[in-house]
């Protein structure tokens, strides 16, 4: 039970520091990124080359990983879909320009490093015993959850009290009036994504220490970002987070009693039963 | 008939008699009439999706449906023993019927939390088929199945592409261009205008799903039959992805524009064999490209030589 | 003796609509009285609860609290395109309207209600179905006709100006051939001209048997077409008569304060 309990806790905070991206970038925007799974992928991989090939310290290869998924993002918004969000009338347009980033970033991976699953030795050895052995806690997973614990309080405090921070919330709310109100609704905006980006590299910088990393990563996260913001509510930080919590007890109390395969395929139903008398996840607005 | 009209219905015919005629050229070459049946079949699946981008909806979880024509197929034939004639139609109508039931429940929704919700569901529908058991035989899949003709020839299994997809466009032709594509089209504009002159939106959001289901299911039985198995792993989401793709490169105002993208990607990536390896990649970057360059896909641009007649729309 | 009353035609009571944190029509009752072919406005400045009122009234809407009964029977709850069916039709103030289409086409499209042919005709496009169009599009243009718009009926929409596009709204509306028609705003963006020419039209459709309900901005049509007037104030009905009883009404004065007396019309 306890186990249960502290699995799902350290997964739930990865999980939330994913779906916060994700949920920023479509705050924004209106777009959801597909290209989130990759781009925590490429995160991982950086954690990979940076401190477990190339010896960096953790904590510069954790803030490059982040530093180089938010250039990617801000590469992407500049280039990619600000033209689409601009020209296109229908709305499916930026959605499958997000897909063809996905795929783009998900093949280019494939092509310089290969199919090859990729591991990193854990930050801190040595196991945390509770209770006389009803749970472990393995420091190293300890130290992950913190962490993104950490970055998603770094976040809402950044949102709440910075100026750029207030902007970013005054544009996710009425991006007409946040430009009538004089704020830089262009640089705001590659800003969300940067750091949309930059959450997906540090939380695959993180896991990767845990889990290992390898390039066909992106759609299985994803589609986990996904149900998290389902669930949640697209737009909100609190939907991300307790999606992200909920999805990680989800799991932690499904691989325990089922296997693997069956865990996702209730996930699935469960969520598609709750969407019925939720559809817009527990705290979103309606979109579309 | 409107200009635009005809244009689409004389593509639809110059794409299916050069099919028919095709044979006599290059029917000897099995290599060439299954890269044509693999086209058909896909054009069939995408017509599909480009059915629910009419009633404006974002459809990822085609290829789920395509996958439970193909096992519905499989199963039918393998532990049935029922002839293929039969279990085409009847997938067909599973994958409806599947369409329908679970359309009641997720059409509610709009934007992107349709688009994730589907995308969860082909995920969810290849997780059913991995986890079903004997029955669905899990990560094997079902394999052997008998040859649908006897003998040698490819013919009439292309034939009977060619008129598959012949049906599909012409399920989707009728519905486009008769009072319901005008319903639909009117739903997808303004969903509330439409019930204020006695439209019941959720039924007709319903009928088009399941009718784009029963063609991703058509689609995916043909499959079944040509390639004579199935696997958990034979329709993704990723290809979910390309049959959207084909539809946007093939144009969304016009019913030949699935099978048009589908056509010329698809070939295109047969003659360029040597890339076949970074076809996920290129197809990855004809997206972004199609999405920069072409919002309307390729059947808006004008060919030389056709005059706009005055006073047109454009 | 039994004495046959004829039902009310369309009556609201104790509507009441709350959002969140935010009552947004509070204990509203109204009545269309048993007379058809009247003509009843909705008045009251922004933010007053009209538009929602109108919402509920139509079925877009579930009321929090209160009933609305449509010739006895009562609609509350029910689908819009189900009310609609029974005779209550509502137009719409965005004139999002398909570019490309044709007035004509526009219309036979709303005629939807009145078609006799199934969905699976229509699909199979049978010589019924066929014919079941062709009516459609004739009823459409005796709808234009009525309307002084068949001038436009082959025009496509996108070429027509908004005046024209606001009498299109209308004539879908009337295209399901309502027995109380719901105009919402009906006279938005119109210019003097325009707007007595739709005024003309709205006392024409009544003429007709249809019982109008409207809700407008526009003081000095409403004070012409009205045969009856309500008058709405953050969310709660104030006051409720005739244009002239309305027009010396101490409230409703009040209650349009600071407003020149032009803009308002009184």
């Amino acid at each position: 039970m306890l186990q249960i309990l502290i699995n799902g806790l350290i997964l739930g905070s990865a999980y939330a520091l994913i779906a916060l991206g994700l949920t920023m970038v479509f705050s924004i925007m209106r777009v959801v990124n597909f290209a989130h799974g990759q781009m925590y992928m490429l995160g991982g991989f950086v954690m990979y080359y940076l401190y477990g090939q190339f010896g960096l310290p953790f904590w510069l290869a954790l803030l490059l990983a982040g530093l180089a998924l938010g250039a990617i993002g801000m590469v992407f918004n500049r280039w990619l879909f600000q033209p689409v969000l601009a020209s296109s009338k229908r709305e499916e347009s930026s959605m499958l320009m997000a897909v063809g980033t996905a795929l783009l970033l998900e093949n280019v991976a494939l092509s310089v490093f290969g199919e090859k699953q990729r591991g990193v030795p854990p930050l801190i050895d040595g196991v945390l015993i509770l209770n006389d052995g009803d749970a472990y806690l393995p420091y190293s997973n300890l130290l992950v959850a913190l962490l993104s614990i950490a970055f998603i309080v770094a976040l809402l405090l950044f949102v709440q009290f910075t100026k750029p921070g207030r902007a970013l919330r005054a544009v996710a709310q009425d991006k007409e009036a946040a430009l009538l109100q004089g704020v830089n609704v262009k640089f705001i905006t590659t800003l969300g994504f940067a750091i949309g980006a930059g959450l997906a590299g540090i939380a695959g910088a993180l896991l990767v220490t845990l889990y290992g990393v390898n390039t066909g990563v992106g759609t299985n996260i994803s589609t986990k970002a996904f149900i998290m913001i389902m669930i949640g509510g697209a737009g909100v930080t609190s939907g991300a987070i307790v999606g992200g919590f909920v999805l990680g007890m989800a799991e932690a109390v499904g691989y325990d009693l089922l296997p693997s395969s069956m865990t996702y395929l209730l996930i699935f139903v469960a969520m598609i039963v709750f969407l019925i008398f939720k559809p817009n996840g527990l705290f979103g607005k309606p979109w579309g | 008939m409107k200009q635009d009209k005809r244009r689409d219905l004389g593509v639809i015919l110059l794409v299916l008699c050069t099919l028919l005629m095709l044979p006599l050229v290059i029917g000897q070459s099995h290599y060439l009439m299954s890269v044509l049946m693999n086209c058909a079949g896909v054009a069939v699946i995408a017509s599909g999706v480009w059915l629910t981008f009419c009633i404006g909806r974002i459809n990822i979880c085609q290829a789920g449906f395509a996958l439970i024509g193909g096992y519905v197929t499989a199963i039918l034939i393998a532990k049935v023993g029922l002839s293929f004639w039969l279990a085409l139609p009847l997938s067909c109508l599973a994958a409806a019927l599947c369409g329908a039931l679970i359309g009641s429940v997720i059409l509610k929704l709009k934007g992107i939390y349709f688009s994730m919700l589907t995308i969860c569901l082909t995920e969810a529908i290849r997780l059913a088929f991995l986890n079903g058991g004997s029955l669905t035989q899990g990560a094997k899949g079902i394999t052997g199945l008998p040859q649908a003709f006897a003998g040698d020839s490819a013919l009439p299994l292309y034939y009977i592409g060619v008129a598959l997809l012949a049906l599909a466009l012409g399920v989707v032709w009728r519905v486009h261009y008769s009072r319901l594509g005008g319903i639909f089209r009117a739903m997808r504009l303004n969903e509330d205008l439409a019930e204020s002159f006695g439209v019941n939106v959720w039924r007709y959001r319903i009928m088009a799903f399941a009718i784009a289901c029963a063609l991703g299911g058509l689609g995916g039985s043909y499959f079944t039959l040509f390639t004579q198995s199935i696997y958990p792993q034979s329709f993704t989401v990723e290809h979910s992805i390309y049959y959207m793709l084909f539809c946007f490169l093939g144009g969304l105002e016009y019913v030949s524009g699935a099978m048009i993208g589908a056509f010329a990607l698809t070939i295109l990536f047969e003659l360029l064999q040597d890339f076949q390896q970074y076809q996920s990649l290129i197809y990855g970057v004809l997206m972004i490209v199609v999405m920069l360059t072409l919002p309307n896909g390729l059947m808006a641009l004008k060919p030389l030589g056709w005059s706009r007649p005055k006073g047109a729309t454009q | 003796m039994m004495r046959q009353t004829s039902p009310v035609i369309l009556e609201a009571r104790g509507l009441s609509k709350r959002f969140g944190g935010l009552l947004a029509n509070d204990d509203i009752s109204l009545s269309l009285g048993t007379t058809a072919g009247l003509v009843t406005s909705v008045i009251g400045p922004n933010g007053a609860g009209k538009s929602t009122l109108f919402k509920m009234l139509a079925g877009f809407c579930v009321p929090s609290a209160g009933r609305v009964h449509l010739f006895g029977a009562d609609i509350t709850g029910l689908a819009p395109h189900k009310i609609s069916a029974r005779g209550l039709v509502r137009t719409f103030q965005e004139t999002t309207i398909f570019p490309e289409l044709s007035a004509l086409e526009h219309v036979a499209l709303a005629r939807q209600l009145s078609r006799r042919a199934s969905d699976l005709q229509i699909f199979a496009g049978t010589a019924a179905a066929r014919r079941d169009e062709q009516r459609m599009r004739a009823d459409a243009l005796e709808i234009l006709r009525f309307l002084d718009l068949d001038s436009v009926a082959n025009s496509v929409a996108k070429t027509l100006p908004h005046g024209y596009l606001r009498l299109l709204g209308i004539a879908m509306g009337m295209a399901a051939s309502p027995k109380v028609l719901l105009l919402d705003e009906p006279y938005a963006g119109l210019n003097p001209e325009e707007t007595d020419r739709a005024v003309e039209l709205t006392r024409k459709i009544a003429n007709s048997g249809v019982s109008v309900l409207l809700v407008e901005h526009d003081m000095k049509a409403v004070m012409k077409i009205s045969d009856h007037i309500h008058v709405l104030y953050f969310g709660k009905k104030i006051a409720e008569g005739t244009p002239e009883q309305i027009r010396n009404n101490e409230q409703v004065i009040e209650a349009y304060l600071g407003k020149e007396d032009e803009d308002i019309g009184l």
